[in-house]
């Protein structure tokens, strides 16, 4: 007994060292893929407050690109609208419509805080709870695809966007349906890496990706990235595919989160499949 | 007065690193990891123990601000846990030191050493642990270098500066 107490002291500090780097190890693994606690991060109100104070100051700053965007984006939504009122009156008439975009309705938030040079990078938003957001729910913005909720504060909530190693985003060809996963290598935030596209298929730099639609985060056809290089190693049955990313993320302010209203219905259907 | 003073350095130095240092673009090669001086100049005063317990804190708190949790933790017990030792090996009579460790209470060879040491141990566990994987072990590497050797410059830079 005496020798072990001998040892203790002797190792003392050895041995806190081990308990302290142990918890944060620990800390690490449960928490470093997928940040689940919002005490842990920028979800966290007292945190989020601070940066969404720092935000606002510089706002002002971007207000003219963030106008131009702005403008843009109604742009296109006018032209979104346009396509989906004739599609509306051409199909009136067709009983088997089934109104299938109706399922999923947007809401706003501003981007307060994101990193866009570290191997997992995240983003936090001024919406949470209060706001109906959940974990899972998907996230866009005029260009693309920008990530997907992790964690859901009372007013704050943390994204992973694409640009994060742990994002693997289902999407698919527009030109022939093909289906692949977008993912990134923790490099270039400009850029990101299709995979499991089988090397049958005719790929080249230029093609367009989109969401696939075959989960319930994203509707289909959403824009992702453009095919910038497409190498068929000698003997290997699927692609290296770089892709070009549309969202840009050194400049991404303003987001719109993708409620989709039978996603627990379709998140329970996946779970009792698992 | 010398507390206020600490805390005040503390609380300069973390808002420079979340929010300048760690916006740093540069291919995300660079990412100096400058409040790592308010450990480095931490007095040793304390034991042991009670040195790794402020590298906890200090490190949960990045990790909170940083989204990293467990990376900045592990780094800065690290850091705390050989920084006494470290400095006893570079300053002979170590034990007359009470006040911040600087270029001004030690000589600067032997803070460029400690220093230096400390700052590169901390970013190759920052970089190590972020990347979570030895793909594109070219890229933690250059990494390393770029971001060290900024924060190394930034560090003697200051105590420099504070020096005159």
């Amino acid at each position: 007994m005496q020798s072990l107490l001998k040892f203790i002291q002797k190792y003392s500090n050895f041995l806190v060292f081990i308990n302290l780097e142990v918890v944060a190890f620990l800390l690490l693994a449960s928490y470093n893929e997928y940040p689940k606690s919002s005490f842990f991060s920028t979800a966290n109100q007292i945190v989020a407050f601070n940066y969404q104070v720092g935000n606002t100051i510089s706002s002002y700053f971007q207000l003219k690109s963030a106008n131009e965007a702005l403008e843009n984006e109604n742009v296109a939504l006018r032209n979104q609208i346009s396509v989906l009122q004739n599609q509306l009156e051409k199909s009136a008439e067709q009983s088997d419509y089934t109104y299938s975009h109706l399922d999923y309705t947007y809401i706003p938030a501003k981007v307060i805080q994101l990193t866009t040079n570290k191997h997992n990078n995240y983003l936090t938003i001024n919406k949470g709870r209060r706001d109906s957001v959940y974990q899972g729910m998907g996230i866009r913005n005029a260009e693309g695809v920008v990530g997907i909720v992790s964690t859901v504060g009372e007013k704050f909530s943390l994204v992973i966007p694409v640009i994060n190693t742990n994002s693997h985003i289902s999407c698919k060809f527009t030109k022939n349906g093909y289906y692949g996963t977008i993912e990134w290598d923790g490099v270039n935030c400009k850029y990101a890496q299709l995979v499991d596209v089988a090397s049958h298929i005719s790929v080249e730099p230029g093609d367009t990706i989109v969401t696939s639609g075959l989960s319930p985060v994203f509707p289909a056809e959403i824009p992702i990235a453009i095919v910038e290089s497409a190498v068929l190693k000698e003997g290997a049955s699927y692609y290296t595919i770089q892709v070009r990313l549309n969202t840009d993320f050194r400049k991404i302010e303003y987001v719109q989160l993708i409620n989709n209203h039978r996603f627990n219905e379709l998140k329970e259907l996946t779970d009792e499949t698992d | 007065m010398r507390q206020i003073n600490v805390i005040i350095q503390w609380f300069v130095f973390i808002a420079l690193q979340i929010l300048l240092f760690n916006n740093l673009q540069f291919w995300g090669l660079c990412q100096p990891q400058v409040y790592l001086l308010c450990l480095l100049m931490f007095p040793i005063t304390l034991p042991r123990w009670a040195d790794m317990l402020i590298g906890l804190a200090l490190g949960l708190f990045m990790d909170i601000l940083c989204n990293s949790i467990g990376v900045h933790m592990a780094a800065c017990i690290f850091i705390m846990f050989i920084r006494q030792p470290l400095l006893a090996y570079f300053v002979q009579d170590h034990e007359r030191l009470t006040g911040e460790i600087s270029t001004q209470t030690i000589s600067f060879d032997a803070f460029l050493k400690y220093t230096l040491i400390l700052v590169f141990l901390h970013q190759i566990c920052i970089s190590l642990l972020s990347a979570w994987t030895f793909h594109h072990f070219g890229m933690t590497l250059l990494q390393i270098i770029i971001s060290a050797t900024i924060a190394e410059g930034l560090i003697l830079g200051y105590n420099l500066i504070r020096a005159r």
